[in-house]
């Protein structure tokens, strides 16, 4: 090493030549700096390939061959979008969107002021009382799924639910009655959805009031605000990227329901429609009608979409990316 | 300043939590255990189900929720028809199936701990090229619901004939991305990138200093993506759906259920006579019941750590 030497004042050349070893030892760390972060990556890189990156390519693929008949079962071959052409004219198509929307127009406005309102609530609620609130609020939560879909099945059915009178009262006797009367499964899903998604995001959003600092709150006592200013005028704007944040991920949740109008059609003896949503009708057709083309391009659709939201969420929503800056 | 900030205290509880009892207080209480009570009396209905009898249940006695008709009696009894479920052939598939979805579950929870934890280190603390790039990859695919992915994996493991096999589902949930951001969220706020250049100045290489220096400080986050990662397994439907329906003895539970619902004479009279079980109510909540055992297991386990953790608070995927 001759970097000791070169702190010698007045060695022009020597100070040229240590600069060019500090950079080249620095360009030697960055170097390894990297192999040892690739070298860390490596496993979820790996897993990022094999489910995620690769099964996109080749649903890509996949929807752009011809789709194999019964007279032609090995047909393959480029087939210029044809598959697309199917997904997009078939009689179901828009239906399954428009289903999605009429979930949703009901479902994401209840949602968002569940969210926000509880989590207001138990955040004006300090102490055991609150706590205890956010726990109960959040046990249906784990109840995700299929267990969800069996008590929604209990709830549902009007011989044996505690809410039988309701049903009843609708003129509703049996499940099937409840479930497929038309109308009926939009707030049906949505007090599904509801019920199985509001506590996980109170807890989000109580996360979201619990970082901001009591001075705030302090400073706003002191000029008087009640209980109700503060909710409505401090703490609302302040949460904003939160309840932007819970929009768009139920929005996106939205455009993939599957389960709970899959089961509930089963529940009900197959009297729903059978490709109620898109990933239905994606599903339909790659394990009904075996067009594996149409499936891949009909979830590449569904894909695109939630990427869409999904894309906005990560640059848009001021929740992600504040350590790059 | 002491008499301030007196005022401060008493003006701030004066707001939040009066201890008079004003109506704005008594109706945000009210609301509150209103909403608790819809939320709890319904799981307590359901579970009370798989505790009463068929005849209880069909005729709807046993009082308020059901609450007085629970028996163990009544529990074995449905035990007995479920486990008497799948035939001659295959008795007790139901705990197999529930095996299925350890193995599953607990395994892809491993995978995404094994890979999320070097992972989330890697890009929370270490400068390399495209770091970013795969940052936002990652929070894409977080963010996006992970049924979407299902047809293309379907795809996939088709084309490789591994359809109907448990482990090219493992090797699937073992992709957790939420994981990855858990773990990077935990090494940016709790390792202090000195600690890092200390370390090398030390002389040690990168991947020692991630076992050696990061490893013993990331329990918090190991606990996290294990057990986000082990119930986002153990309630997935539809990738299991598509890649283990043909395989009967293959399912996971959460699909098995599925199996039971289509054979109860409740909602498929005509299926349901050609079956010597009969899995009315009861049992289909009792299946229910013992598939959300584990789920509770787990939540009791990483309760501690689950409150600790502001990551949690932080963004959920």
């Amino acid at each position: 090493m001759t970097t000791g030497l070169a702190t010698r004042p007045g060695g022009a050349p020597r100070t040229a030549q240590r600069r060019r070893t500090v950079s080249a030892r620095r360009g030697a760390l960055h170097r390894k700096e990297a192999r040892g972060a690739w070298t860390l990556l490596a496993p979820y890189l790996v897993l990022l390939m094999i489910a995620g990156i690769i099964p996109i390519i080749y649903a890509i693929v996949v929807s752009l061959q011809k789709t194999p008949t019964n007279l032609e079962p090995n047909l393959t071959g480029f087939s210029g979008g044809q598959a697309f052409v199917t997904a997009f004219t078939d009689y179901r198509f828009l239906g399954t969107f428009a289903n999605v929307f009429s979930v949703l127009i009901i479902w994401l406005p209840l949602m968002l002021v569940g969210i926000v309102g509880l989590a207001l609530l138990v955040h004006a609620s300090p102490g055991r009382f609150g706590n205890t609130m956010r726990f109960i609020y959040y046990i249906p939560g784990s109840l995700a799924g299929v267990a969800n879909l069996m008590l929604w099945v209990y709830l549902l059915n009007p011989s044996q639910s505690p809410i039988g009178g309701l049903w009843h009262a609708l003129g509703f006797e049996t499940i099937k009655a409840v479930v497929a009367t038309p109308g009926t499964l939009p707030p049906i899903l949505t007090a599904m959805l509801f019920f199985q998604g509001v506590g996980t995001w109170i807890l989000i959003v109580n996360g979201g009031l619990n970082g901001i600092p009591d001075e705030i709150f302090e400073a706003a006592s002191i000029d008087g605000a009640n209980a109700w200013y503060l909710a409505w005028h401090v703490k609302l704007p302040l949460i904003r990227p939160w309840i932007g944040y819970a929009a768009l991920m139920n929005l996106a949740y939205g455009f993939q329901l599957f389960l709970e109008p899959y089961l509930l059609d089963q529940v009900a003896g197959g009297a729903l429609p059978d490709q109620y949503t898109p990933t239905q009708l994606g599903f339909w057709f790659a394990f009904s009608n075996s067009n594996f083309p149409a499936a891949a391009a009909m979830s590449l659709v569904v894909l695109v979409i939630t990427l869409g939201i999904g894309l906005f969420i990560v640059f848009r929503s001021g929740l992600f990316g504040e350590e790059e800056k | 300043m002491m008499s301030r900030a007196r005022v401060t205290e008493s003006e701030l509880s004066g707001a939040v939590g009066s201890r008079q009892w004003s109506a704005g207080r008594i109706a945000r209480i009210a609301t509150m255990l209103l909403v608790a009570a819809a939320f709890i009396f319904p799981i307590v209905g359901f579970v009370a189900v798989a505790f009463r009898s068929n005849e209880g249940v069909a005729n709807g006695t046993d009082g308020f929720l059901g609450l007085g008709g629970l028996s163990i009696d009544n529990v074995m009894a449905s035990w007995g028809q479920i486990m008497g479920f799948g035939g001659a052939d295959n008795r007790g598939i139901f705990l197999q199936w529930i095996g299925n979805s350890l193995f599953v579950s607990i395994g892809g929870a491993l995978l995404a701990v094994i890979a999320a934890i070097p992972a989330g280190y890697a890009l929370a603390r270490l400068r390399f090229r495209f770091r970013r790039t795969v940052l936002v990859i990652t929070l894409l695919t977080m963010v996006m619901p992970n049924t979407v992915l299902v047809i293309p994996l379907f795809l996939e493991v088709n084309a490789v004939g591994a359809v109907g096999q448990l482990w090219p589902v493992l090797v699937i949930m073992g992709f957790f991305p939420f994981g990855v951001y858990l773990s990077y969220i935990h090494f940016m706020t709790t390792m202090p990138a000195e600690l890092v250049e200390a370390a090398r100045i030390d002389g040690l290489g990168e991947v020692s200093i991630f076992f050696r220096v990061a490893t013993p400080i990331s329990r918090q986050a190991i606990a996290l993506v294990a057990f986000f990662a082990f119930v986002a397994n153990w309630t997935n439907f539809f990738l299991p759906l598509a890649l283990l329906t043909s395989n009967f003895n293959a399912k996971t539970v959460s699909i098995g259920i599925q199996d039971l619902i289509g054979s109860s004479p409740l909602f498929n009279p005509t299926v349901a006579a050609g079956l010597d079980v009969k899995l009315y109510m009861p049992q289909l909540a009792l299946a229910t019941f013992v598939t959300m055992i584990p789920l509770l297991v787990v939540f009791i386990g990483a309760q501690r750590f689950l409150m600790r953790g502001q990551t949690v608070g932080a963004v959920k995927g």
